[in-house]
């Protein structure tokens, strides 16, 4: 359960990145697909929360433990606790990206396509801390 | 934008998020009332956050600026804002 969470959780995050930067790359040529990409980049970051949440509520809090009676406390205090929040906002993000592909506004979804991109990589590189952090 | 703003909804929803952490830290009793009510702090903050975006985002359908900022503004100005208003709130906690 928790791997194919775990699976589910970064599979999820790399399309994040990947799909945004592969909108970014059409936003000018406007493709036909380029409304259902949008709206598939944004349903995934809604999805998402199903996993992380998953992860974070049942699982975290063993690692939480090991994190904080470790020598990197500040892995959970800072890192995590960012983290899980920032998390809350990918799907707003995302939203407002592919809203206004839909609403013809596709130079200004630049923007948040790259905040998308680099907030679900900062989360993703997070995440990894956190880990490492468990183990210090 | 018509019919849904997205611009506000973001806007709104950014603020209300680092206004329930920052609250929710400091004030236990919040924290424990947000876990009670929703089972998970994270969820009564996510339910508030989402519920947030879906009724601002129709309520200000119309309107295309706010305090002087245009709508796009509010809105790119309020999640770099909250996202680094998180960050520094848990940093600065961590070293008190």
């Amino acid at each position: 359960m928790r791997d194919l969470l775990l699976f589910a959780h970064i599979i999820a995050g790399l399309a994040l990145i990947a799909f945004p930067i592969i909108i970014l790359l059409y936003l000018k040529k406007k493709p036909k697909w380029l409304k259902e990409f949008s709206f598939a980049t944004a349903a995934i970051s809604w999805l998402l929360l199903l996993p992380s949440g998953k992860l974070y509520i049942t699982f975290y809090p063993a690692t939480k433990t090991l994190v904080k009676a470790g020598s990197w406390p500040w892995a959970h205090s800072i890192v995590m606790e960012t983290k899980e929040h920032w998390g809350l906002l990918l799907p707003i993000i995302a939203t407002v990206a592919a809203g206004l592909v839909f609403t013809g506004k596709t130079k200004e979804s630049k923007k948040w396509w790259i905040l998308l991109i680099i907030l679900s990589a900062l989360i993703g590189v997070m995440g990894r801390v956190v880990k490492i952090g468990a183990l210090k | 934008m018509a019919k849904f703003n997205f611009y506000l909804g973001a806007a709104a929803s950014a603020w209300l998020l680092a206004i329930l952490i920052v609250a929710a830290e400091l004030i236990s009793q919040f924290k424990t009332f947000l876990a009670n009510a929703f089972t998970h702090h994270w969820i009564g903050k996510a339910v508030i956050v989402y519920s947030a975006f879906v009724v601002f985002g129709f309520l200000l359908q119309n309107k295309k600026s706010i305090l002087n900022f245009s709508d796009e503004k509010a809105a790119w100005y309020s999640m770099l804002g909250s996202l680094i208003i998180i960050f520094l709130f848990f940093a600065i906690e961590f070293a008190r």
